[in-house]
């Protein structure tokens, strides 16, 4: 698409030397710097110590439950996220805007007030917790349950304005042509919003695995059963383990990098046929 | 045939349709003309079932209107394409969102879609997105796309508002020649009154929401039924006089008026289109006025001539063809004199029309 390219010369900030410098100083200040210094620490493991650390039985069950309960709730969020982000977008109701603005408290409230909330929440004698029949607090449900509530903005933000801005027309041409309102929402809305719906996801799921203030409550953390990673990070900490944390937090960081990459890739791949051209 | 009984329609408190009646014959290309704000897309939008009349029934072909989704196509002012489908993929979607039942076996749709596509004259660009289109060509995808459901009735709003004067040009012409190849009932809006009336079987004028006028383009062009429908299809000169024994008066003036002999009024317009200004250098032509030439404008098949009358500064506009130009040798800043020769006349109580 050269033409494209050509036509994107005019850019509305000059100097593109000046400002992929100062991005890359900045990216480097901020994120590549603190976490180079997590390989840094790591590296006065020898290989052997290293791959024992990291692959101790306690925490290998932290990974499974730091990874299955992050992306339980990054589905939750994905699926309800979208419904919310509908209700908002398409319908008027009272109170809307108040109820739109709720959406982003759980950014707002200190981690560990939502820990503690939730937990006295659903213990088992708990305000909602007496009425529900299984465990919760201290169990892998509990943990999601927290990580729902801190990720809940994400897709609802990402998939509001995308929302907005689809035409209206776009959804009476397929009715027109016959098509049902699923075979709508199907096939025409949902193509549209998935891109930003996949960055909601992700963005959930990055937040939920290194959540720690919110889980720690209503977790129990029991070694193997709801133990969390960056609880054995943080233990480890305490106790100046600091080579062992860092050895956990590094596989954590490749892990998460891996799964946002694909992630990414998978969501670069939806979006690639409306935005290439 | 489509009958429209009273439809009325309101959006909050403005009324955008009142009480519409209206035939249209199967088989017609209509256009419904008329300046913005004028209810047309409303109309449009109403018989295309996307909208609810408040008042009024619609009867499609001696039947009550309930159920009608895919009996009529609509082809949206801004196309509406789905940009994540191919151009192949937007025409087949009607074909693929049928039911089971009644959905054609892959193969035929893909040869239907083909099919339309070579009508549209876009069989090379099936596999492209919307946005690697003209604006022309995403215009003929909404049309193949709408038409691939095979609709009784065929909408299309504002069909070439979009586009640049040659290609809309192209564009009429073709969907003339191809209404009457599909010889679908097709019903489009427009505010271009040459659009309108170099395309359609039948235009119905409307205004405030109100239908103004209905015809062939012939009889709303030629005998327009009011003041609103003779400005809106044209330019127009105005002469304003006395209305007295078949004859428009206006100082020592008389002129011959066509329409109702009999009428009598103090305060008539004279409606005279640009190509009924008659020119002349002879003083002693009867019945002529006075007039400076002020702008000269030669280029195109006929010239068009703005005039500032001598005795009451009013500006005129006279269109001559090219040979009565080269004729007469007219200059800018000339004196000539000027004569209605077509007068249309309205008195005030068809302002109220």
């Amino acid at each position: 698409m050269a033409s494209v390219q050509q036509a994107r010369q005019h850019r509305s900030l000059p100097g593109f030397g000046l400002t992929l410098g100062f991005t890359l100083f900045y990216l480097s200040i901020l994120v590549l710097l603190p976490l180079s210094m997590v390989f840094v620490k790591s590296s006065g493991l020898s290989w052997g110590e290293f791959l024992g650390v990291v692959t101790e039985k306690r925490v290998m069950a932290s990974y499974r439950l730091s990874f299955g309960t992050a992306f339980t709730a990054s589905v939750i969020n994905l699926v309800f996220g979208i419904l919310i982000a509908w209700v908002f977008v398409r319908y008027h109701f009272p109170f809307r805007r108040l109820l739109d603005g709720l959406i982003d408290l759980p950014f707002a409230l200190p981690t560990a007030v939502a820990g503690i909330a939730l937990t006295t929440l659903y213990a088992e004698q708990g305000r909602l917790g007496q009425f529900i029949p299984m465990k919760i607090v201290y169990t892998p449900i509990g943990i999601t349950i927290a990580l729902v509530f801190i990720g809940l903005p994400f897709v609802v933000r990402m998939v509001q304005p995308v929302l907005q801005g689809l035409e209206k027309e776009l959804e009476e041409a397929s009715y027109m042509m016959g098509a049902s309102r699923l075979q709508t929402f199907r096939k025409i809305i949902f193509p549209e919003i998935l891109p930003a719906a996949l960055t909601g996801f992700a963005l959930t799921f990055a937040r939920a695995l290194g959540e720690y203030g919110s889980v720690v409550f209503i977790a129990g953390n029991m070694p193997m059963k709801t133990e969390i990673t960056p609880l054995i990070i943080m233990t480890k900490l305490e106790q100046y383990d600091y080579a062992g944390a860092t050895a956990i937090a590094v596989v954590m960081l490749i892990l998460s990098f891996i799964l946002l990459l694909c992630i990414n890739g998978l969501q670069w791949w939806t979006s690639r046929k409306i935005l290439e051209n | 045939m489509i009958q429209l009984t009273d439809i009325s329609k309101n959006f909050g408190r403005y009324q955008a349709l009142k009480h519409i009646n209206l035939d249209i014959p199967s088989g017609e290309l209509v256009a419904l003309l008329g300046p913005s704000g004028s209810g047309k897309t409303s109309l449009l939008r109403i018989i295309a079932g996307l909208e609810a009349a408040d008042e009024g029934v619609i009867h499609f072909e001696e039947q009550a209107t309930n159920d009608y989704g895919q009996q009529v196509g609509f082809v949206f002012q801004h196309y509406a394409l789905f940009k994540h489908m191919t151009v192949f993929e937007n025409v087949a979607y009607g074909l693929k969102v049928k039911k089971r039942k009644e959905r054609l076996p892959k193969q035929k749709i893909r040869e239907k879609v083909q099919e339309l596509l070579q009508l549209v004259r876009l069989e090379e660009f099936a596999d492209r997105y919307p946005s690697q289109l003209s604006g022309g060509q995403r215009q003929r995808v909404a049309l193949a796309r709408t038409l691939a459901v095979e609709p009784k009735i065929l909408l299309l709003d504002e069909p070439f508002g979009a586009l640049d004067a040659k290609v809309r040009k192209e564009l009429r012409r073709w969907l003339r020649r191809l209404h009457d190849e599909v010889s679908v009932t097709t019903i489009f809006v427009t505010h271009d009154q040459e659009e309108a009336l170099d395309v359609a079987d039948r235009i119905v004028v409307l205004n405030e929401g109100v239908v103004v006028q209905e015809g062939t383009p012939d009889e709303v062009y030629h005998h327009p039924n009011s003041p609103f429908v003779y400005n809106f299809l044209g330019d127009v000169n105005l002469f304003k006089g006395r209305l007295e024994r078949g004859k428009l008066h206006q100082g020592l003036c008389e002129w011959e008026i066509s329409g109702d002999l009999e009428r009598q009024s103090e305060a008539a317009v004279g409606f005279v289109r640009p190509h009924d200004l008659l020119i002349t250098r002879d003083l002693t032509v009867k019945d002529s006025v006075p007039a400076w030439i002020t702008y000269i404008q030669a280029f195109g098949k006929s010239v068009k001539i703005e005039l500032k009358r001598q005795d009451s500064d009013e500006y005129l506009e006279a269109e001559l063809s090219r040979e009565q130009f080269n004729e007469l040798q007219l200059q800018k800043k000339e004196l000539v004199y000027i004569k209605p020769n077509q007068l249309h006349v309205f008195t005030p109580d068809d302002y109220s029309i």
